[in-house]
């Protein structure tokens, strides 16, 4: 009888407490849905046109169709994976023959200064008018060169692009 | 006497050079000023919150299971952080990335909370965890000037800069982890010398 009366007042505040923050944070979750959508959303669309300028975009399943005066120009999609440390998320436009219009990288967390390079415009023009077999690096029979310091990261984010633009290339075949 | 509880975080028991805690987040985040000050407000809502709470309900919490309890709170309160941060100031967000959800394992906060506000008084407590995160904000943004001017070059502040040149050739490696741990190393070794030369005299 002791015991249970002692696990009682142990369990009772700790459960007090579970309960409050769990409705704390049920309600600052309700506060920041919308926004943290919006902010996602925009990001997202920040990046489609950057891939495609002046195109809109039909979403299909898990890319879009970029239009350009109602004619289908080529597909966007999000390329996602595992960099040197955390995820690479980038965007990724490709026409119709399978070329690279342009890269946009969304968001990484490589090491700063030197994988953070990845996102930068030297790096990611690269890829543009490259088709995908030869996006792969020059050490790997590509064409894309790393950044000095930064293979890891470089060759992460290549083979993200590629084996996403190859999956997308199947489907809409 | 009280306004001693708000000073003593910020020089005598600087959390950063007294106590030594918190050195993962600030090994990490101190690469560019803005991120150490975005870094401390996040640290400095989460400990001041937690502080009050905890000494708010001090007598109600069984030793047994303090520590359960501590950490609810302090998880709670960085979840809020990251949510906000999330939806209010995205680019902040996305740059400290996981370091916000990693202030829950800071130590200066379930230290403080452990040693501090599980005993005392809320208005004390309060005090303590405002000292406490100006000591923190202190000793990053500190580390976090060196780093940023050594390996950029120059220091922009939220889009000020505020040293537009220093040097054409930035050293790579004050960006990476020795880097963090020469200039934590360099700053601690000139405030020892300074405390032995004091008592000494």
């Amino acid at each position: 009888m002791e015991s249970v009366k002692r696990i009682v007042r142990i369990s009772i505040p700790l459960i007090l407490i579970c309960i409050v923050s769990g409705a704390t944070l049920t309600v600052s979750n309700d506060m920041t849905k919308g926004r943290i959508e919006e902010v996602e959303e925009r990001k997202i669309n920040g990046s489609l046109s950057i891939v495609f300028p002046g195109a809109s975009f039909n979403k299909m399943d898990d890319y879009y169709s970029a239009m350009i005066n109602g004619e289908e120009m080529g597909y966007a999609f999000v390329a996602e994976g595992s960099g040197y440390s955390g995820t690479i998320k980038t965007m990724v436009g490709m026409y119709q023959n399978g070329t690279i219009s342009r890269i946009h990288v969304i968001s990484q967390l490589e090491t700063p200064g030197l994988g953070t390079q990845i996102a930068e415009p030297d790096f990611t023009n690269q890829f543009s008018g490259k088709r995908i077999e030869d996006i792969r690096l020059r050490r790997d029979g590509g064409l894309i060169d790393s950044i000095t310091g930064a293979t890891i990261s470089s060759r992460a984010i290549t083979e993200i692009v590629r084996t996403r633009a190859e999956e997308v290339m199947n489907e809409t075949r | 006497m009280k306004l001693d509880e708000l000073t003593k975080g910020v020089f005598k028991y600087n959390p950063i050079f007294y106590l030594m805690l918190g050195l993962c987040p600030l090994l990490a985040v101190s690469t560019r000023v803005d991120n150490a000050l975005g870094m401390s407000l996040g640290v400095l809502f989460v400990l001041v919150g937690s502080n009050v709470i905890i000494s708010l309900f001090r007598q109600w919490i069984p030793p047994e299971v303090r520590i359960p309890c501590f950490i609810v709170v302090i998880a709670s309160f960085v979840t809020i952080v990251d949510l906000f941060m999330h939806g209010y100031v995205p680019e902040l967000h996305e740059r400290l990335g996981i370091y916000i959800p990693l202030i829950v394992v800071n130590c200066i906060i379930l230290g403080r909370v452990e040693a501090f506000a599980s005993k005392k008084p809320v208005s004390h407590s309060l005090l303590d965890g405002i000292g406490m995160s100006i000591g923190f904000m202190l000793g990053i943004v500190a580390i976090a000037s060196v780093r940023e001017v050594l390996s950029t070059g120059a220091m922009t502040i939220f889009g000020y800069a505020i040293i537009p040149i220093f040097t054409e050739t930035p050293a790579t490696v004050m960006l990476l982890p020795p880097g963090a741990f020469l200039t934590i190393a360099i700053i601690m070794a000139l405030i020892n010398y300074k405390n032995i030369r004091k008592e000494r005299k």
